[in-house]
């Protein structure tokens, strides 16, 4: 599957990113532009879309400098604005279509584009960065399309491209999800996890462990424990990595990560290649194209740590070259292990080893030897301990729990999601609104203050919709068979809180 | 109404729309710079004709203060000469169209209005109007009726120099010169009062202290000094304004209009670049600010506010404004676009500053903003019973309302048959008219227009203060009925002061209304009446030991809206919500709750139960009634609920002294 895939299907959605510092004279507004999606679309179009976004972040600095737009609400589209770095703007413009299901929450979408942009810069470094290195632009246009288009391949259902929308209203981007385990279980964990940076042998090593779609551990700094998560959980864990298999995490929605085709990318027009560069991989500039989110390009090595050819081959060699990230503005090795639903991500820094992929195949080997019983043994617990896919459901309550403290979340399952019915989302994908704007206007107000709210709504149909605020954390809940009366909803999250969230949200 | 008159009426709007074009036609051709000023009064004259001295008087105030407007309206003097007889000419071809037009606009206001018209009588005798002038001098007011009515009389061609004529007749007095010269006073005066509307960085909690209630609050233009360029005008926490589709200004709530033209062509820029994408823009959100937007034809309106309030209900406050602006000068204002699409309307709302700043004060005081609902003033079932009486006599005799209020609440009102009015008229209506100084000092007849009722055509509105807070309108739709309401003023008048309704109006002022405190603790002693202050014992109620807690259960407040009623009551601020501040802040909670609970798409909700660190708030609606009720943050949920509950008992048991029943006129 081509990326144009991804061209043809979507009138509905444009993204763009744009450099405000560039393109300053007139007539070299193009220059401005950095990606354009749809790829195709006429500069006129393009030009249309950067001229108003532009213009109103200007306008709205006249009265709030401190926070310049955000969002444009129009009768049939809705502007999403990001600015991922400084001056460097995203922009998605979405159709409203009521019919179609297109309705969105801003704060979902906006979490979107960054999402994009940090899995991007964990890769590629910042926009800034490589637009210092290559001014003419012709390296980040071709690098951010081809890794864009990428991440979009993952939202394309048929021919669809489905952004999260209400019917997404009880999950969370951007944080990541744990297994619960044991205290015997966490305890060999946290062995295991010693164990291996220990026999790193170098100063400073990290560790990432998954059970299936779950995290398990992390010593990484949180924001980098997002990002790698949302990677693993796209293209390395069992899931990502076995065509066929249904995934369970919302992260995966889309069919096109399931049927990877190894191709190259075409385009549709040359004018695409005059803008973004030559996009085919088998190019000699490795850099400029190589493709971090390509689906289908891990696979189980030689030894049990799983290879890739997206960060090229090696120097005169046949195996590939390890893969890198960037993690807290460090660049690092990324080694990642498998054994049956247990994946283990072992990032080093480039500087501590010295001779290359030598030095990484000793890293490993060391590790194995190491760890490989403690490995085994930790894997065949957490699968004795496992509740399947269905494991954090609680009967009677549709519900997401978001730790805003640890950036993690829990959900009932989607597929108990999908049970409810249209009016309650759509309720609850308002409410997510409201406190949305407030938890923003709060932040504004005061950074340090946390927010503490209770909301409960009985909808038209009779279904309870409640928000809780609480000591950090967020509760979003749908009651469908409740009883009519608010007490029996109270009592109900009550009850939840007790038993899943410790009493966070409880009165006393 | 006979066809004679309804087509004359008919013609007499078209004629409105005519002859103001040629001043916008002259507004287009020549420079605010060119002056001829001798010519003006008479194209003032001509302009206003139809619209009544309200405007001359803008007119003629503008050029006692500066050549500002007056330039404008007095180049067109000499080209609406020459434009009014190619107008004549062509009203003779259009006539029939226009006309046409008008009667068709008065068939669709109903078929009230048809049936009504039938039954006004039309004084039509010149020298009734001369001895009365005469006779009545010392009171401007009257003055304004008889001088409108006589400019009404003559035909389009007829010029009069009026600019002897009495300034405080249009009713605008008050707010004369408000624009410019008495802005500059008015604005020390804002200054110190509304100075912490401009939100420090770092104690954003800390504006709006106090600063808003009522009666701190100074009406009139706001800050005419700033512009855009202004650090204090960036500042100001809510921005209102209206402009035209090709960028002039006519309204800002903060700054010199005039100043502004660059603003405003900017707003107007961003606008039309998403129409021309073939979109409508909605909302901007940046940071605490939101920018919303609503175009209306030729008129947009733009709301820049960092206030909390939810979109639902800033877009519904410029709604209220572009209505607010249609019962000043009716949607035919539009065809002044149609033929001159840079045609600059300020003149037409010179003065009225005033009405605006009111209104826009209202959003934050006043739950008829959102409810869209009306309230009354408590009385004795008998004594609104006396006053509804004396209306409905009146209305019989081919008044279209007869509408009798204190303040902004309802004593009662009576409509001719079919005929209804909308909460939101009556909220505009009783805007203009109390922000307007004169109408308090004399008896005024003047056109306005009901949006909700009929957005094309003016109605004639007889209005009269009775004493400093009640006051009397009668709104006919014949131009000629000035006489005739004054009669029956008279007659109301009397009877109320012989029934005593006014006193018991005053008393009902002194005692207010609902008071949390009085919440019947035991549902079975049933209170009947109001007012425990009143000649009733306070047993059974919580007054006793509720000081600084408010009523039972932590009860703060409350708003009962009844939907068959469009009516709406709300609770005196207990002592826990004394400061104005705090009032603001609950008008606030309610009005997002409110927006909450009617989301478009999916609403309305059944209940909301809500608790911030300010307060529990509840919210329950049925079909029947809607329910707002704040407590202590601390409120236990199940008591609250039973206080709820009990307080909608209280509301049902004492609705003939709150509620205004069986107001024949509404049959809706």
């Amino acid at each position: 599957m081509g990326l144009s895939a991804v061209d043809n299907v979507s009138e509905e959605l444009q993204i763009c990113i744009f450099d405000l510092r560039r393109g300053q004279y007139e007539g070299q507004e193009l220059d401005k532009i950095l990606f354009f999606f749809p790829v195709d679309s006429p500069f006129s179009v393009q030009l249309s879309v950067i001229g108003l976004s532009e213009g109103l972040i200007t306008f709205t600095r006249i009265f709030s400098p401190e926070a310049s737009c955000e969002v444009i609400e129009a009768d049939k589209h809705s502007h999403v604005f990001y600015e991922a770095e400084p001056d460097i703007w995203t922009v998605m413009i979405v159709m409203k279509d009521k019919e179609l299901e297109a309705v969105w929450r801003t704060e979902a979408l906006r979490k979107v584009l960054k999402e994009i942009h940090s899995l991007f810069k964990m890769f590629h470094g910042s926009i800034r960065s490589l637009l210092e290195r290559e001014p003419d632009g012709r390296l980040i246009r071709s690098s951010l399309f081809s890794f864009i288009m990428d991440y979009l391949k993952d939202f394309l259902v048929g021919k669809k491209l489905h952004l999260p929308s209400f019917r997404d209203s009880l999950q969370e981007r951007g944080t990541v999800q744990m297994l619960t385990v044991g205290r015997e279980a966490a305890i060999e964990v946290q062995s295991l996890v010693k164990t291996i940076e220990a026999s790193a042998g170098v100063p400073t090593c990290y560790s990432l462990i998954l059970f299936q779609d779950l995290l398990v551990s992390s010593t990484l700094h949180p924001e980098d424990t997002i990002n790698l998560f949302t990677y693993a959980i796209l293209r390395l864990s069992p899931h990502a990595m076995s065509p066929g298999v249904r995934s369970w995490s919302y992260l995966r929605k889309g069919s096109g990560a399931t049927h990877p085709t190894v191709g190259t990318v075409s385009t549709s027009s040359s004018s695409i290649s005059d803008v973004y560069g030559s996009l085919s991989t088998s190019g000699t500039d490795r850099n400029s194209t190589f493709r971090p989110l390509q689906s289908g390009k891990w696979a189980r090595g030689k030894d049990p740590f799983l290879t890739t050819d997206i960060w090229g081959l090696e120097d005169g060699a046949s195996s590939s070259r390890t893969p890198t990230a960037w993690l807290q503005e460090e660049k690092m090795y990324l080694c990642a292990y498998q054994h049956k639903s247990l994946t283990l991500i072992l990032l080093l820094p480039v500087s501590s080893i010295s001779n290359g992929e030598q030095g990484i195949t000793a890293v490993k080997h060391q590790v194995l030897e190491n760890a490989s019983v403690k490995i085994l043994k930790v894997e065949e617990k957490l699968s004795k301990g496992w509740g399947g896919e269905n494991a954090y459901h609680v009967a009677g309550y549709r519900y997401l729990l978001v730790d805003g403290d640890r950036h993690a979340s829990r959900a009932s399952p989607p597929g108990k999601v999908t049970t409810l019915t249209k009016e309650s989302l759509l309720a609850l994908n308002t409410l997510r609104e409201q406190v949305d704007l407030e938890k923003n206007r709060a932040k504004w107000d005061d950074p340090h203050k946390e927010t503490n709210l209770e909301v409960s709504i009985r909808a038209k149909n009779n279904a309870w919709v409640i928000a809780r605020l609480a000591r950090g954390k967020e509760l979003y809940m749908v009651l469908e068979k409740a009883n009519e009366t608010l007490l029996y909803a109270s009592d109900a999250v009550e009850k939840f809180s007790n038993k899943y969230c410790n009493g966070a949200f409880s009165l006393d | 109404m006979s066809a004679e008159e309804l087509s004359s009426s008919a013609s007499s709007s078209s004629d409105e729309t005519l002859e103001r074009d040629p001043s916008f036609k002259s507004a287009e051709g020549g420079g605010v710079d060119e002056r001829l000023g001798s010519v003006r009064l008479e194209d003032e004259g001509d302009v206003e004709e139809s619209r009544s001295d309200r405007v001359e008087d803008r007119g003629g105030e503008a050029v006692v203060e500066s050549n500002g407007h007056g330039g404008d309206e007095g180049e067109c003097g000499e080209e609406s000469l020459v434009v009014e007889t190619e107008v004549g000419d062509a009203s003779g071809d259009l006539g029939s169209g226009v006309g046409g037009d008008g009667a068709v606009v008065e068939r669709d206001a109903g078929e009230g209005d048809g049936d009504d018209g039938g039954d006004v009588p039309v004084l039509k005798t010149a020298e009734v109007v001369g001895s009365e002038v005469v006779g009545e001098g010392s009171r401007p007011g009257l003055e304004v009726g008889s001088e409108w009515r006589r400019n009404r009389t003559r035909s389009n061609s007829e010029i009069e120099m009026d600019d002897e004529q009495s300034p405080s007749s249009s009713g605008y007095a008050g707010e004369r010169g408000s624009s410019n010269g008495a802005a500059s006073s008015a604005s020390d005066i804002n200054e110190i009062v509304e100075d912490d509307e401009i939100r420090e960085v770092g104690d954003v909690d800390g504006a709006n202290g106090g600063i808003d209630s009522q009666s701190d609050w100074v009406p009139g233009k706001r800050h005419a000094d700033e512009d855009d360029a202004s650090i204090s005008w960036r500042k100001r926490k809510k921005h209102f304004f209206i402009l035209s589709n090709s960028g002039k200004p006519i309204y800002s709530r903060h700054g010199d209009e005039h100043k502004l033209a660059g603003f405003s062509a900017t707003l107007q820029a961003i606008v039309s670049f998403v129409e021309n994408g073939g979109d409508r823009l909605n909302l901007v959100r940046a940071g605490k600010h939101q920018v919303i937007f609503l175009v209306k034809g030729p008129i947009y309106l733009v709301c820049i506010s960092c206030t909390e309030e939810p979109y639902e209900s800033l877009k519904g406050q410029l709604e209220l404004i572009y209505g607010q602006m249609i019962l000043i000068l009716t949607k035919s204002v539009n065809r002044c676009f149609e033929r001159n699409a840079k045609f600059d309307m300020t003149p037409l709302l010179g003065g009225t500053d005033i009405v605006f700043s009111s209104l826009i004060h209202s959003f934050s005081w006043n739950p008829a903003t959102f409810l869209h609902a009306y309230t009354c003033l408590p009385l004795a079932y008998a004594t609104r019973q006396a006053a509804g009486a004396i209306l409905q006599d009146v209305a019989d005799s081919g008044v279209l309302f007869a509408i009798l209020m204190c303040r902004h609440k309802v004593i009662s009102l009576v409509g001719a048959q079919k005929a209804s009015l909308h909460p939101d008229d009556m909220l505009l209506l009783a805007n203009f008219v109390m922000s307007s100084e004169s109408f308090r000092t004399s008896e005024s007849f003047s056109p306005i227009c009901l949006p909700r009722y009929n957005p094309m055509a003016f109605l004639y509105a007889y209005v009269n203060f009775l004493d400093a807070d009640s006051y009397l309108m009668l709104l006919t739709t014949s131009s000629d009925a000035f006489y005739h309401l004054k009669d029956c003023r008279i007659r109301i008048e009397t009877v109320l002061l012989k029934s005593n309704v006014l006193s018991e109006v005053q008393r009902s002022l002194l005692d207010g209304g609902m008071h949390v405190e009085d919440l019947p603790t035991d549902p079975s002693l049933k209170n009947r009446t109001l007012s425990p202050r009143v000649g009733h014992d306070s047993q059974g109620t919580f007054r006793e030991s509720a000081a600084g807690i408010g009523g039972p259960s932590g009860l703060w407040h409350f708003i009962y809206r009844s939907i068959y009623l469009d009516q709406y009551v709300s609770s005196e601020f207990s002592s826990c919500l004394r400061s104005p501040r705090q009032q603001k802040r609950l008008y606030r909670a309610y009005q997002k709750l409110f927006a909450s609970m009617h989301d478009k798409g999916i609403g309305p909700h059944k209940t909301q139960f809500r608790r911030d660190e300010n307060y529990v708030l509840l919210c329950w609606v049925t079909p029947d009634f809607e329910l707002y009720a704040a407590f202590d943050p601390l409120a236990d949920k199940g008591q609250a609920i039973k206080t709820c509950n009990r307080v909608c008992q209280w509301v049902k048991d004492v609705e003939n002294e709150i509620f205004l029943l069986g107001a024949s006129p509404f049959s809706w």
